[in-house]
C-alpha cells in the first residue's frame, strides 16, 4: 500500500496507478513473522517491470518461505520522482508501502546496460549509500542478477555481491546465509565472505583487480578464500524448478499484459551476435505436463484470457504441436488465447498460426538479422533468403499484408554492399506481394525495414570486435535512408549514440563507476528512453572523469587479452568463442544444438540439449 | 441468442483502485469476473469478450461510493452469490455492494453528488477564498473541447455547492449533471478556484451518488 502523504502527489503525475499496489495475488505479509526483507527492485517503469517473468519468478520463490518477505519496487517517471524528491517522499515498496531503506536486501534485475543510471537513482532516492564500502554494517545488502550480472563490473563499487546464471536456488540460499549470519551476530564482512563461497555468488570486492598501462586488464585476484572463477548457477531440470501459481495482476495495462509461461530455457541457435543465446545454456525443455499444469493455475489465480508460450525461440520447443494440442483441451473452452511471443522464419506455417493468436491479420514480424547471405552467414543467424520469400509467400496467401524485419547494421566485415543488401531484400519482399496471385485483394504491401547497431557483448564470439564508430553507423544509416528501393517500404533506425552507450557499459570495467556515480550526480536516468537521454551530458561526465568511451566501444580486442568478465563462468570456454569469431570472419556457419554439438563448454552440467539424444 | 438475465452490480471505486482508468476498471473487472467462474454472457463475434456496461465512467483520480456496471448471466445466480464471487477478485480499493435486477435504464442517469474535500496549510484562508470564489456573479473556466479551448461560466452549475468545515479544511458537496448527453467535472471548481484565488489545496473528488432527472437515485 502506497504512503498516504502520496495522496495529493498522485493527483498530479501521469499514470498514478504505477505507484499504488494492491493488485490481487501481491503478497502481504505481517511484519512480526518475517526476519529477512527483501526489495526487488527494477530499474524502469512499473509497465515495464511488471511485464517481466524474472521478477515474478523470484518474487513467488522467496515468498514462498515463511519468513522471507520479497516486495516490488519500480523507477518512478522522471514526474514522480521530482515530487517525491519535492515532498520528501522516499523510495518506497508497493506492498508494505515501507521505504527501501528499511530492506535487508535491496536486490536489482539487470536486464539493459542504460538502466545503470536508475539502478543508482533509485538507491539515492531510497536514501542508501551508494558505495558498498560506506555501507558498513551486516544491512542494506546491495545484490544484482540478470543478464547485465555477465559483467557486472561497471557497478562493481556500488553492490554488495551479484548472482550469476539461474536465480531461484541461490538468491534464497543467500538470503538463508543472511538470516543465520544475523542471529550469529557476524559482520557484514563475514557474511561476504561466506557467501562469495556460495556457488553462483560473486561478491566483487574480494577481487583486486591490476591494470596494465595501456589501460587492460591485467589480472584479477581473488582474495579471502573467494574462488579464483565464480561459476553461474543453473537449474537444469525445469520441471521441478520453481514456478509461480500466481503473480499480481496490475490494475493498469502493463507491456505484456498477460500469463507468461516459460517452456524452455536457452536456445539452440547459436546466432553469435546473441548474448542470451551464449548465457542461457545449456537448452533445457519443460516437459508439457508441468506447462499444462502450470497455466491452469496460473489462468485460475490471474484471471487472463491469454497465456504467452514465453522464451528465447519458442518455435524451436520440440513438440510444439503436441504442447498446443494439450493446452487447447481446455483453453478454448475456458476462452483463453495461446500466443507465442517470436516467430522463426524457417517454422512458421499457416497452420501453426491458425491455432494460435500471436498476430493480428495485419503484422508479421521477423528478423533476418542482415541483408546479405554472407553477412548472415558470419553471425551463425541460419536462415535462408529463399525461406523467408516463401514465408512471407505463404503470409501473403494468407491475408497478411504488412511485414516488419528487423535487421543490425555495424556487424563484424560489414561493407556498403552488406548494408545495401537490407533494401534488397526488403524489395524482394514486395517483389513477393505483387507476384502473389492469391494475395489479399484491394491492400497494397507494407514492408518495414528496422534497422538497429549492433552492440558487442561479452560471452559472444563478438566479444572481441570493436563496435561501428557512431559516424560509421551513421554513414550506413544514410547509406540505407538514401536508397530506399520502393514507395512500399520503410527504414527506421535508432540514433547511434544510445548504441555506443550501451557498448561501453556492455564491456566496461570497474573504471566506468566513477562515470555512472558523475552522472547520477549530473542527473541522468532513464537513459534508455529517447526523452530523457542527453549524449552531450554524457560525454561531458566521462571527460571529467578522465577516461574515454571509445576505449570500451569501438576497441578490437587482442586474442589474449583479459576482460574484466574473465573470472565469471557461464559454462562457455573463451576458445570455443575465439573459435566462432575465427570461423565468423571466415563466413563459416556453425550447426545448432540439435544438430550436432559444437562443445562450447555447456556441457559441463551435465544437463538439457547437451545429455539429450539428437 | 441464449436467454440472459441482466444484472446490476454496485461497487465502490476508492483507495488504490481509484488511481485507475475507466479502460483499466473494465479489464480490472472482466479478470475478476473470469476468476469468479460466474456464468458470464460473451459479446458474440470474431472476439468475444465479457459483456459489461457502465453508467457513466469515473474520471482517474475520483473515487466512487456507489458505481454500477451491467453484466449477463446465461443461467440464473442469487444476487447475494454474484457480489460475493466476484467481490473476491478484486483489487485494492475496488469492492462490490451488491448486486440487484436494475430498475432504470443505465442512459438515465442525469446527474450525479459529488464532494469535494480540500486541505490546505490555512484553513480559515481557504474558506474565505472558497467563499469568496462562489460569490462571484460569473465563473470562467477553460475548457478543452475538439474544436480547441473556449471560455464557459460554470456559475450556474455549481451556484447550490454548500461548504462545510472539515478537520483541516473543507468539504464541498454539489450536485452536477453527468448523463451521456453531457456532464459537468466537479474539477472544474478547482480549476476556478486557481484561477482567480490562486489556490491549488490538495482536493479528493468522490461521487457519492447517480441520480434520474427528478433527484432520486437509479436502481
Amino acid at each position: 500500500m502506497y504512503p498516504k502523504e502520496l495522496e495529493k502527489i498522485l493527483l498530479n503525475v501521469q499514470k498514478p496507478g504505477r505507484y499504488v499496489g494492491g493488485e490481487i495475488n501481491s503478497v502481504v505479509k505481517d511484519k512480526s513473522d518475517v526476519e529477512v526483507r527483501f526489495a526487488f527492485c527494477f530499474p524502469d517503469t512499473y509497465e515495464i517491470g511488471m511485464s517481466h517473468l524474472g521478477i515474478k519468478i523470484l518474487y513467488g520463490a522467496m515468498n514462498q518461505v515463511p519468513y522471507f518477505w520479497c516486495e516490488r519496487v519500480f523507477a518512478p517517471w522522471v514526474d514522480m520522482e521530482q515530487r517525491m524528491r519535492e515532498e520528501g517522499v522516499p523510495l518506497y515498496a508497493l506492498e508494505s508501502g515501507d521505504p527501501v531503506a528499511d530492506f535487508d536486501f535491496i536486490g536489482f534485475t539487470l536486464q539493459y546496460e542504460l538502466s545503470y543510471t536508475n539502478v543508482l537513482n533509485m538507491l539515492q532516492l531510497a536514501g542508501i549509500p551508494l558505495r558498498a564500502a560506506d555501507r558498513h554494517d551486516l544491512f542494506h545488502i546491495v545484490a544484482g542478477g540478470g543478464p547485465c550480472a555477465c559483467n557486472p563490473e561497471p557497478l562493481a563499487d556500488f553492490f554488495d555481491l551479484f548472482f550469476l546464471g539461474d536465480g531461484e536456488e541461490v538468491d534464497l540460499e543467500v538470503m538463508e546465509l543472511y538470516r543465520q549470519c544475523k542471529k550469529e551476530g557476524t559482520t557484514k564482512a563475514e557474511f561476504l565472505r561466506r557467501a562469495a563461497q556460495v556457488p553462483g555468488v560473486y561478491v566483487p570486492s574480494l577481487y583486486e583487480v591490476e591494470y596494465h598501462d595501456d589501460g587492460t586488464v591485467k589480472s584479477y585476484t581473488p582474495k579471502e578464500g573467494a574462488p579464483a572463477r565464480v561459476e553461474k548457477r543453473v537449474v537444469l531440470d525445469l520441471d521441478k524448478a520453481y514456478y509461480p501459481k500466481s503473480f499480481p495482476v496490475p490494475m493498469i495495462e502493463v507491456v505484456h499484459d498477460r500469463i507468461a509461461e516459460e517452456v524452455l530455457r536457452g536456445c539452440i541457435r547459436g546466432c553469435r551476435f546473441c548474448q542470451a543465446g551464449f548465457l542461457y545454456r545449456p537448452f533445457r525443455e519443460k516437459g508439457i505436463a508441468a506447462i499444462d499444469r502450470q497455466c491452469r493455475d496460473l489462468c485460475a489465480s490471474t484471471g487472463y484470457d491469454e497465456i504467452s508460450l514465453s522464451s528465447l525461440s519458442t518455435s524451436d520447443y520440440s513438440n510444439l504441436n503436441q504442447l498446443i494440442d494439450t493446452l487447447h483441451q481446455w483453453t478454448e473452452g475456458e476462452k483463453v488465447s495461446l500466443s507465442l511471443p517470436s516467430l522463426r522464419v524457417d517454422n512458421f506455417s499457416p497452420a501453426l498460426m491458425e491455432r494460435i493468436n500471436s498476430v493480428r491479420k495485419s503484422g508479421l514480424t521477423f528478423a533476418p538479422e542482415a541483408g546479405s547471405q554472407r553477412m548472415r552467414d558470419v553471425i551463425n543467424k541460419n536462415v535462408e533468403e529463399a525461406e523467408l520469400l516463401h514465408t512471407v509467400d505463404v503470409a501473403f496467401t494468407e491475408g497478411w499484408n504488412r511485414v516488419k524485419l528487423y535487421f543490425m547494421i555495424g556487424l563484424p566485415t560489414e561493407t556498403e554492399e552488406d548494408v545495401l543488401a537490407i533494401l534488397n531484400l526488403g524489395k524482394k519482399v514486395v517483389d513477393t506481394f505483387y507476384q502473389n496471385k492469391e494475395k489479399p485483394k484491394g491492400k497494397g504491401v507494407e514492408v518495414a525495414l528496422s534497422a538497429a547497431a549492433f552492440v558487442p557483448k561479452p560471452f559472444t564470439p563478438f566479444q572481441w570486435f570493436g563496435q561501428d564508430t557512431m559516424e560509421q553507423l551513421r554513414q550506413k544509416q544514410r547509406a540505407l535512408k538514401g536508397n530506399i528501393p520502393s514507395r512500399r517500404l520503410t527504414v527506421n533506425y535508432h540514433d547511434a549514440q544510445t548504441s555506443f552507450l550501451e557498448a561501453v557499459f556492455a564491456r566496461g570495467d570497474r573504471r566506468l563507476g566513477v562515470v555512472l556515480e558523475k552522472g547520477v550526480e549530473m542527473g541522468f536516468h532513464f537513459d534508455g528512453w529517447a526523452d530523457c537521454f542527453d549524449f552531450d551530458k554524457w560525454m561531458e561526465a566521462f571527460a571529467a572523469c578522465g577516461l574515454d568511451p571509445a576505449f570500451y566501444a569501438n576497441r578490437t580486442r587482442e586474442k589474449d587479452e583479459v576482460f574484466p568478465w574473465d573470472h565469471l563462468d557461464y559454462g562457455i570456454r573463451k576458445e570455443f568463442l575465439w573459435e566462432e569469431w575465427e570461423r565468423a570472419q571466415n563466413a563459416q556457419t556453425t550447426p545448432n544444438c540439435r544438430e550436432a554439438c559444437s562443445h562450447c563448454g555447456a556441457a559441463c552440467y551435465k544437463g538439457g540439449i547437451c545429455v539429450a539424444k539428437r | 441468442m441464449q436467454s440472459v438475465e441482466t444484472v446490476r452490480v454496485w461497487f465502490r471505486k476508492a483507495g488504490a483502485a481509484k488511481y485507475i482508468s475507466h479502460l483499466d476498471l473494465t479489464h480490472c473487472m472482466g479478470r475478476a469476473l473470469k476468476l469468479s467462474r460466474l456464468p458470464v454472457w460473451y459479446t458474440e463475434g470474431f472476439n468475444p469478450r465479457i459483456y459489461m456496461t457502465y453508467a457513466m465512467p469515473l474520471s482517474l483520480g475520483v473515487a466512487g461510493e456507489r458505481e454500477c456496471m451491467d453484466i449477463r448471466l446465461t443461467q440464473p445466480v442469487p444476487y447475494g452469490e454474484v457480489a460475493d464471487r466476484l467481490g473476491r477478485h478484486l483489487p485494492q480499493g475496488l469492492e462490490v455492494l451488491g448486486a440487484a435486477a436494475p430498475e432504470h435504464k443505465l442512459e438515465e442517469t442525469a446527474w450525479a453528488d459529488y464532494e469535494i474535500a480540500l486541505e490546505d496549510g490555512d484553513s480559515q484562508g481557504l474558506r474565505e477564498a472558497v467563499t469568496r470564489l462562489l460569490g462571484r456573479e460569473a465563473l470562467l473556466v477553460k475548457k478543452h473541447t475538439k474544436k480547441g479551448e473556449r471560455e464557459i461560466d460554470i456559475k450556474p452549475v455549481f451556484a447550490g455547492t454548500e461548504v462545510a468545515p472539515r478537520p483541516g479544511g473543507l468539504l464541498l458537496t454539489m450536485r452536477l449533471p453527468c448523463s451521456p448527453s453531457g456532464s459537468v467535472n466537479p474539477s472544474l471548481l478547482l480549476e476556478a478556484l486557481k484561477a482567480y484565488e490562486n489556490r491549488e489545496p490538495a482536493a479528493q473528488i468522490t461521487r457519492l451518488r447517480l441520480l434520474l432527472e427528478d433527484f432520486s437515485e437509479i436502481r
